[in-house]
């Protein structure tokens, strides 16, 4: 890359050079004795262990995905938990020491997740249910009982249908949970600066989930001593997390949670536990070099963690007992499920050690990683790892991995607890008797041991026909439960081996790409010291991941002789760069030059909301009721409604007149619905009472490839077409989670991720400038290239028109007016699977329609300083007129945001 | 409370280690700055993938009880699932 501008990094962490090109040539020797002379002074040399990084921006894509848990042969529909992240980060150098970095990850998930651990023998558990007499899967059923032996140990069932078999059976299983998807977002911002011998950053960022809101900041640095053959680092950093977890409103009249009865409120019809937590830490560690080819890293953590430690969604199944069966050959055991109770205080200390050696023959590194933590809630865990990263030539780097994990249980970890008592009983005074109350007037209470032998306060018999009198019930004595407990499988004893590769392959001119795959089991079998005897909790997952890094030099690191005139040099280079289109307009610009790069970001926010409307009109919650629906009455419709896209941008020319793009995109989505004014609501719906809770869906999207060809190049006016596909890579087969015995079928098609088909995506682009002054217009379309999706539909075809004009603000600004119009198709054909059909949202012909829209945007080009080459857009698209096909929600506005740089 | 009994112990042993590890080490070491070339490579960085570590210790702190790795930066969210 720029290596050979670039002497006083020689030796440096270039991490996007070739790793051989740091190899020693025969040839070089006299280069090698005046860099090694140079690197004497303190400042250029560079610490041990830790990269001089550059400039960058990353992207990455990665995909979690469990295996199926151990339901011992129970059919159901439940699908493992995936997520999918999208992360995206950089570094920027505000001056030659100090470095701003950012960060952003959103992962959003689904599936079926355990929510409580109770004996296989139970009559509930994972229950199947049959639709038309045909068992159609299984759903959680928390209350239950089970038989037991004088020993207490459980007498088992068939898993399936429930009936005795006679025999003891001691196997657990996890009672599983569906989830409709769920979005997580997190963002941090970090500032450093570097001294010659020392370091300092500080960073702080906020994490946000609809149930989980957390704020965290950090400050850390290192010292160099011993001419940076030793570094000392230190930090510190500090989390509060808010928890207001949404109560499953399926599970939750099941779970007893009257030790967070302080804690539940009550929302729009759902119930919301409440809890704060705080996490500090404190690590410090110290690099050694311990020769020329080889170092050695190591810290200690500590870590306090205070408040709401437990996981509010999972439940421990406690068996009650009543002690009056203790001596029956057949005890009846009442299984109920209490809401998790951890410690509220934790302590945690982890030391971690890292070996890091050369292995010359092979150019290789060799890394082994040792970590070790305790905890005052008995986990203790040990942690080994090795990986090899081992360069190949041609930019070519592969690294395979292993780690091997153990932990030990908490403490307080169970599969499920007995306790000896009632879950009910009927409350005693200080005297023994039992009390009674008055049905008609509860506050008057009678004494004694049956109904027709009673006597009030002051001792007087009572007349047994007179009076309505019914036992005063209180719940089991929590006293007598252990005072914390949880079923959580991460808190009990087990191991875990994973292993896995990344590749990386750098492209040069500063574009680095990196995939990595990993494959992770868990068995309690594997733990350190015995079988932590919880199988039934092992599963497995995997992790695909891929990532594009750019390496974006600022200007300050261009060769050190050209310093003080490398901005001009940029701004004369810079200057030749086009115009670029309005932010929202795609595949509006070709690149001029064989062999150029541009990679960029753009994210598109859109938002739709305020009326519903039909045509272009509002319309009435009744219309809709009667008539959105076809011969159905509509229930519901959409409140609000916002789509989030987020896309890469990479662009190559191969030729002048030939450039090929490749854009894969992530969407993400969430939309509230509103009970229609009028609407009769079928108390089973699958939305009935799913207030607070609302619906998020967010995966990759499709992937838009294209080739640009340009028609006309002379100067002020330029023109291409655009032959462009769109790949079905987004999902169009997201459901909503079953609930209140009923499914929730395909969610929304305006919630599906994408199109489903192949399409068609041309277009055709003029520009043209002149002075100050520039200008375009744009035909596009999309075809789809299929009848139907895998879901049985296809989305409507689509052209659009636009013309826009620009106005230079300044040399690097250029505002920008636009009009478009668009047609779009309804919806053809419709879902071949269930769908709860509840709103205009659910019908086909409630898509697509007319569109006229201004669009008011602001493009900079900076043309010098330390981003020269950075080009960044923004555009408000304005609706201005609407005619909509069938009933749908208002259109309020898109914004799009794009960021691009070319190489 | 702090720590229990045995946890402090484990700990001193930790510390006592390392500081052996430290002087040991630093006393006898020279490797002059034109030396280094190897140590400089990026295969040599103590976290040569910090993408996949990030994303390795998200993962592994949502199945397992350890402390996070990158427990100085913060954030991770619920891992509820």
């Amino acid at each position: 890359m720029q290596q050979n501008k670039r002497p006083r990094f020689q030796g440096s962490k270039q991490r996007y050079n070739p790793p051989e090109s740091h190899s020693v040539k025969p040839s070089s020797h006299t280069l090698q004795a005046l860099t090694s002379a140079a690197l004497m002074l303190p400042g250029l040399l560079i610490s041990p262990g830790h990269a001089a990084v550059t400039d960058r921006i990353n992207f990455q894509y990665s995909r979690y995905q469990e295996g199926e848990r151990n339901l011992y042969g129970v059919p159901h529909s439940y699908k493992p938990i995936s997520a999918d992240v999208l992360h995206g980060s950089g570094i920027f150098s505000l001056t030659d020491r100090a470095k701003f970095t950012f960060g952003y990850t959103q992962d959003t998930w689904s599936g079926a997740t355990p929510v409580s651990t109770t004996p296989l023998a139970t009559s509930g558990g994972n229950r199947p249910y049959t639709v038309n007499g045909v068992v159609a899967g299984a759903s959680p059923l928390l209350r239950s009982s089970i038989l037991l032996d004088h020993d207490l140990n459980p007498i088992g069932r068939d898993p399936i249908t429930k009936q005795s078999t006679g025999v003891v059976d001691t196997r657990s299983v996890l009672v599983m949970s569906s989830a409709s998807p769920e979005t997580r977002r997190q963002a941090n911002f970090g500032l450093s600066y570097e001294w010659n011998e020392a370091a300092l950053n500080v960073g702080g960022g906020f994490s946000r989930e609809r149930d989980y809101h957390s704020s965290f900041g950090s400050i850390g640095g290192r010292l160099d001593f011993n001419q940076k053959l030793t570094s000392v680092k230190f930090g510190g950093g500090y989390t509060d997390s808010q928890v207001s977890a949404i109560l499953d409103p399926d599970s939750s009249p099941y779970i007893t949670k009257t030790a967070y009865a302080q804690q539940i409120v009550n929302r729009r019809g759902s119930e919301i536990l409440k809890g704060d937590r705080q996490d500090w830490v404190a690590n410090t560690g110290l690099t050694q070099v311990l020769s020329k080819n080889a170092l050695i890293d190591a810290s200690i953590g500590y870590t306090h963690s205070n408040g709401f430690l437990e996981n509010p969604y999972k439940a421990t199944s406690v068996i009650f007992i009543d002690p009056a069966d203790l001596n029956k050959n057949v005890i009846r055991g009442d299984v109920r499920a209490l809401i998790e109770q951890r410690p509220n205080i934790r302590n945690q200390v982890a030391l971690s050690t890292k070996y890091v050696h050369y292995i010359s023959p092979f150019n290789a590194a060799m890394h082994l990683g040792y970590r070790l933590s305790v905890d005052d809630w008995g986990v203790n865990t040990h942690t080994f790892d090795a990986s090899w990263v081992q360069p190949l030539g041609g930019g070519w780097t592969l690294t395979p991995r292993i780690r091997y994990y153990s932990q030990d249980a908490a403490s307080f970890y169970r599969p499920y607890l007995f306790s000896q008592q009632n879950y009910i009983n009927q409350a005693v005074d200080s005297f023994g008797r039992q009390i009674w109350i008055d049905k008609k007037d509860p506050t008057v209470q009678y004494y004694g041991s049956d109904q027709f032998n009673l006597v009030d306060q002051s001792g007087n018999a009572v007349d047994a026909f007179s009076v309505d009198a019914q036992p005063k019930l209180t719940l089991f004595d929590a006293g007598k439960l252990p005072a914390h407990f949880s079923s959580d499988h991460r808190l009990a004893g087990f191991g875990s081996l994973s292993g896995g590769v990344v590749l990386s392959k750098i492209l040069g001119k500063g574009v680095a790409l990196e995939a990595g795959f990993e494959y992770y089991t868990r068995a309690s079998s594997m733990q350190i010291g015995g079988g932590g005897n919880n199988s039934f909790a092992d599963f497995d997952y995997y992790v695909a991941n891929a990532a594009i890094k750019f390496d974006i030099e600022p200007v300050s690191s261009m060769p050190i002789a050209t310093s003080g005139g490398s901005s001009a040099a940029h701004t004369h280079s810079s200057l030749h760069h086009h115009k670029i289109p309005p932010a929202t307009v795609m595949f509006g610009h070709m690149l001029d030059k064989p062999g150029d790069f541009m990679a960029g970001y753009r994210f598109m926010y859109q938002w739709t909301g305020g009326h519903m409307m039909h045509g272009a009109h509002k319309v009435s919650d009744q219309t809709i009721v009667d008539q959105g629906c076809g011969n159905k009455d509509c229930q519901f419709a959409p409140q609000f409604m916002d789509m989030r896209m987020h896309m890469v941008d990479l662009m190559y020319a191969p030729t002048k007149w030939l450039n090929v793009m490749l854009m894969p995109t992530f969407m993400d989505m969430d939309m509230n619905l509103r009970q229609l004014a009028g609407a009769r609501v079928d108390a089973s719906g699958a939305h009935g009472h799913h207030g607070a809770a609302g619906h998020e869906s967010g995966a990759v999207g499709d992937t838009y490839f294209s080739s640009l060809i340009k028609l006309l190049d002379i100067p002020g006016h330029r023109m291409h077409v655009n032959l462009g596909f769109s790949a079905p890579t987004g999902k169009t087969d997201i459901k909503i989670r079953r609930s209140f015995n009923a499914d929730g079928g395909l969610i929304h098609f305006g919630m599906q991720l994408g199109s489903g088909t192949w399409d068609f995506t041309p277009s055709l682009t003029y520009l043209g400038e002149y002075s100050r002054w520039s200008w375009g217009t744009q035909i596009s379309g999309i075809k789809r290239m299929e009848d139907r999706n895998q879901s049985g539909y296809r989305l409507g075809d689509m052209f659009q028109a636009t013309g826009w004009g620009g106005l230079d603000l300044t040399r690097w600004l250029t505002a920008s007016v636009r009009g478009v119009y668009t047609w779009q198709d309804a919806i053809h054909r419709d879902f071949n699977q269930y769908n709860a059909r509840i709103g205009p949202m659910d019908f086909p012909r409630n898509y697509g329609g007319q569109f006229w829209d201004m669009g008011f945007g602001v493009n900079a080009q900076i043309p010098g300083g330390r981003f020269a080459g950075n080009r960044l857009g923004i555009e408000w698209v304005q609706p201005i007129r609407s005619d909509f096909n069938g009933y749908q929600l208002d259109r309020q506005g898109m914004l799009s945001a794009t960021w691009s740089y070319q190489f | 409370m702090f720590a229990p009994a045995g946890m402090k112990r484990t700990r001193n042993i930790a510390i006592a280690v390392a500081f052996t590890l430290w002087f040991g080490v630093t006393g006898c070491v020279h490797v002059a700055p034109w030396e280094r070339g190897n140590l400089a490579k990026p295969q040599m960085d103590i976290d040569p993938n910090p993408l996949q570590t990030e994303m390795q210790s998200h993962n592994y702190s949502s199945r397992e009880a350890a402390p996070s790795h990158k427990s100085s930066a913060g954030g991770g969210g619920c891992g509820c699932y």
